[in-house]
């Protein structure tokens, strides 16, 4: 029993990290239909702004920020110059283009950063917060919980109170009308990607915050397979439902690697995409999810 | 508000043109909605009607002229058309299914200008249309035809435009419902002197409440005059009344 | 100046054919004997490397990019996890080799039926979901290969982290070409005869390296052959492929899916045909990728690769099948001569130690996708139009067929008519 917590507070730990890189999948998805394929490695090279940030003295937290607003700003200039110029209905360009910004964001990373571990710095208090039923729940794992509640909270007001939420859910929910009552939609989508790539970005500082792990810039590349899965689990375009998936997903693997020891550590992936391919097969809207998957 | 006439025109287009892609849909025609005046655009499918709207709009590739109180909108793109004061209700209602009614009519007011109040608009159309109230926390998506086309009206209008264009807003409607609608056009006509400029299948309810009459036939004007005369064309009246 | 014209099928067109057939084949002799080692270019101080063993990994990329655009590219299916069936392919081939010591090419046998299957059955879910949601589901499985042939239960045939190593048992040329199995040290073969016939000449002998080869660059020669003819093959399979009904339906499924079903294409068929037979095309590149780097080692078929494959599809020109050999070379040596650039002016040395290959990769993927959808074959035949253009003959009444084929070939569907023989 004390086993099993443990082992669904990991879960529950993991998976709101996976929650949030999902979260920002699920932004950019709304709004376009697109899957950005480079969501992780941009996430990626925002946690290792903060890194350097924090490097040359800047407080850690204000580190996060100031890196989340420089990914923000990055990703509303790949939106205007590399993705806007394309029809958003032919998936093949933007698919390359998102591919090549992988390829190339991880290589930079490499260049800069070298493929090396880094010890990120700790965001939340070290050590035990709790125990619960002999299973210890660290400051990390409560924080990263809260956080992801948090955030898709302040998300959810975000979408729903403000003029700007209002025009990007207008134009998630029909292109053509969102310009008709004057919403710019460029625009929009372009304050979509920058939120997107904010939030992804303190999902992997997070993420590498935790004290098991360290940041190196192939860090994402797993990540977003687990984010993806969460993601079309919850319905890709339910944010709320990236959440649900991402601490379902981030369970089913913790569960699996403890109680099903003929499936190793590194397989855990493969139930991310066994987990995807499932639920894109069965229940192609997820879980919570309005979208009606493209069918032949 | 009262209606001001004699009128000065909102809206003329001059050789308007209009293409998707290769190829041209509407040939150069002439056209002009004035002040308070309901405007209507006939003719068979296919004929370019909807089209001339999205001109209008700025969603395709146009050419010629379209002047809006004497300002060239060909070449803005649909957002700046809407700014400008033009209100569009696309073929299909264009509501947003995933928000709320609430939500649509605040959408509505994205570009309304600052003295508007958007509770008091909202109240209005409220009073206008109950059934909107009853269902301010549904989605649009929910919603029946006929109810759909009440908020997309409402919504329309909530950006406070000089001219509302309208596309086959009785398209898929029971007939009681359609009717109902355009007593409403009418009376924001007659009541708020809103200027529109109506695209219709159904030549006989929209001549009823109409100034004037342009027929279209293959992306050009055939027929212009008042509805009365048109009513009374016997060429109309085989084509497009049935009789 | 004005473009020469020919007419297709004319003795023109043929000779034309011929005499660009026989240049390719004797471009690929000169290059095989000059380069058999490890000839390398110097310029501005960074040796560049030439040698076979970067050709032979480029040609069993072009093998595996080729079952892109059969999906990708002449299906329209965004499959995009081949470093799947490439890794498939090149364990089986180890497996078979190392552990039941089968020749090479036998092990095709197995590989090619069991990629086309499991592609098959992988393919199912693209019958139902499309688009964007099939690239996902195919880079995850791409992703996940690595860590499958890690498996522990596996490891009997996969050997784990260590990869599955088959370097002990060599591709030995036939006796009638090179030295043979049982040849004694110092015996000359025919191809030890050819390479000093090229030494002899003036001026450009000096390429063709000196005095007879070692075995080891025989083996290396045998290689380049062998993968060459394995490329050819596939090569000239896909444009039959392509020009046949199946292929015809995979086209219509690309341009206009509903369009097909409602012309009587059977979509599932179609679509599963189309997914087997790009998988199948995986595994032959693994198989080929095996027989030149001699062990299947888990990285090798990393979802980087499957990344590096669509860079190769999409430089190369997306629905060609000269574009797949043209992007497999891009992706080879574009990293590899990266890596070799010790030094440039104005660049700081180390932003040229690392992946400077991948950035330039991920850049020039973008880059093309604005400035040159078609990729490098699309680039080639525009420029190539200016000087020669071969148009269709005046049908006569049986050829009405074949007139309506080139039509269609002309609005820029891929024509095997100017293949090159020699794939380079």
């Amino acid at each position: 029993m004390q086993l099993f917590l443990q082992r669904v507070i990991d879960g529950l730990t993991n998976g709101s990290a996976y929650a949030l890189v999902a979260v920002a999948l699920v932004l950019i998805f709304k709004a376009t239909t697109l899957i950005n394929f480079a969501q992780g490695e941009q996430a990626m090279l925002g946690a290792f702004f903060a890194l350097q940030l924090w490097m040359w003295g800047v407080p850690m937290w204000g580190a996060v920020i100031i890196s989340m607003i420089l990914s923000a700003l990055l990703a509303a200039l790949i939106e205007r110059t590399l993705i806007r110029p394309f029809d958003p209905s032919d998936h093949l360009p933007l698919v390359i283009v998102t591919l090549g910004l992988f390829l190339g964001i991880n290589a930079l990373a490499g260049l800069i950063w070298r493929f090396d571990p880094w010890r990120f710095p700790e965001l939340f208090p070290s050590g035990v917060a709790f125990s619960i039923g002999g299973a210890n729940v660290t400051w990390y794992a409560v924080c990263t919980v809260l956080s992801a509640i948090v955030i898709l909270g302040s998300l959810q007001l975000l979408l729903s109170r403000t003029k700007i939420g209002l025009a990007f859910r207008a134009v998630s929910s029909n292109l053509e009308s969102s310009q008709l009552v004057g919403i710019r939609v460029g625009p929009t989508l372009q304050f979509g990607w920058a939120l997107a790539a904010a939030v992804g970005t303190l999902g992997a500082s997070i993420y590498v915050a935790n004290p098991v792990l360290s940041i190196e810039p192939t860090v994402m590349l797993t990540v977003l397979v687990f984010a993806a899965s969460a993601a079309a689990l919850g319905g890709l375009d339910s944010l709320w439902g990236a959440l649900a998936g991402g601490l379902g997903i981030g369970f089913i693997q913790s569960l699996l690697v403890q109680y099903a020891p003929f499936i190793p550590t590194e397989l855990s992936l493969l139930t991310a995409v066994v987990v995807l391919l499932v639920v894109l097969f069965f229940r192609p809207a997820g879980f919570f999810g309005t979208a009606a998957v493209e069918r032949v | 508000m009262t209606t001001v006439r004699p009128a000065e025109p909102v809206l003329e287009a001059k050789g308007l043109k209009a293409s998707y892609g290769p190829i041209q849909v509407i040939h150069g025609i002439d056209f002009v909605v004035n002040q308070g005046e309901v405007v209507v655009i006939l003719g068979a499918n296919g004929a370019g009607k909807t089209t001339t709207l999205r001109a209008i709009s700025g969603m395709i590739d146009t050419g010629g002229s379209v002047k809006l109180n004497g300002e060239e909108i060909v070449g803005k793109n649909s957002a700046d058309v809407v700014r400008r004061g033009v209100a569009h209700v696309p073929q299909g209602r264009g509501t947003f299914p995933e928000l709320t009614v609430e939500e649509n009519l605040r959408v509505g007011a994205y570009v309304a200008p600052k003295s508007a109040n958007l509770e008091e608009d909202m109240q209005y159309w409220y009073d206008q249309y109950p059934v909107l109230y009853e269902r301010r926390e549904q989605t649009a998506g929910s919603l029946s035809g006929g109810e759909q086309q009440m908020l997309a009206v409402s919504r329309a209008l909530m950006s406070h435009p000089k001219l509302l264009l309208l596309d086959e807003p009785s398209l898929g409607l029971a007939p009681l419902i359609v009717e109902g609608l355009f007593e409403q056009f009418a009376k924001l006509n007659k009541e708020r002197g809103m200027t529109l400029l109506v695209v219709e299948q159904n030549a006989h309810l929209a001549l009823g409440i109409a100034n004037r009459g342009y027929v279209l036939e293959s992306g050009e004007i055939a027929i212009s005059g008042e509805a009365s005369e048109l009513m009374n064309n016997d060429a109309i009246r085989k084509a497009y009344l049935g009789v | 100046m004005a473009a020469r014209i020919i007419t297709a099928g004319s003795t023109e067109h043929r000779n034309y054919k011929l005499i660009v057939g026989g240049l390719g084949v004797l471009a690929f002799i000169l290059f095989a004997f000059a380069y058999i080692d490890t000839a390398s270019l110097e310029i501005a101080g960074n040796k560049y490397n030439l040698s076979i063993i970067r050709v032979n990994k480029a040609i069993a990329f072009a093998i595996a990019i080729l079952g892109l655009q059969v999906i990708v590219g002449y299906t329209g299916q965004l499959a995009l996890g081949q470093s799947f069936f490439f890794g498939m392919g090149a364990y089986i081939t180890a497996w078979l080799v190392a552990d039941h010591s089968w020749p090479y090419l036998l092990t095709l046998i197995v590989v090619v039926p069991a990629c086309f299957i499991v592609g098959m059955i992988l393919g199912i879910p693209a019958l139902r979901v499309k688009g964007l949601y099939l690239a996902l589901i195919t880079l995850g499985l791409a992703a996940v290969f690595p860590s499958l042939v890690k498996l522990d239960a596996l490891s009997d045939y996969t050997n784990g982290a260590g990869g599955k190593s088959v370097s002990e048992s060599k591709l030995i040329p036939p006796g009638w070409l090179g030295g043979g199995v049982d040849a004694p040290r110092g015996t000359i073969s025919n191809l030890d005869r050819f390479a000093e016939f090229l030494q002899t000449f003036p001026v450009v002998g000096g390429f063709f390296g000196d005095g007879p080869l070692s075995s080891r660059e025989e083996e290396r020669m045998w290689k380049l052959i062998l993968l060459t003819l394995m490329l050819v093959a596939c090569c000239w399979l896909v444009s039959n492929l392509i020009q046949s009904r199946p292929g015809r339906a995979m086209r219509a499924v690309r341009d206009n899916e509903t369009g097909a079903a409602v012309s009587g294409i059977n979509l599932a068929s179609t679509k599963t045909l189309a997914f087997g037979v790009a998988s199948a095309l995986g595994g032959v590149g693994g198989t080929a990728y095996v027989m030149e780097v001699g062990i299947a080692s888990p990285d090798d078929f990393a979802q980087v690769i499957a990344i590096l494959f669509i860079v190769g599809l999409v430089v190369g020109g997306v629905g060609t099948i000269s574009g797949a050999i043209v992007g497999a070379f891009v992706i080879v040596f574009v990293p590899d001569w990266s890596s070799s650039t010790q030094e440039l002016p104005i660049v700081p040395e180390r932003w040229l130690q690392g992946p400077t290959g991948s950035l330039i990769l991920g850049a020039g993927l973008i880059l093309l996708t604005f400035v040159l959808p078609g990729g490098i074959v699309a680039a080639y035949r525009r420029l190539k139009a200016r000087f020669i253009q071969i148009v269709p003959g005046v049908p006569t009444m049986p050829s009405m067929a074949a007139a309506a084929e080139a039509a269609i070939d002309t609005t820029g569907v891929d024509t095997p008519t100017a293949q090159e023989p020699t794939g380079v």
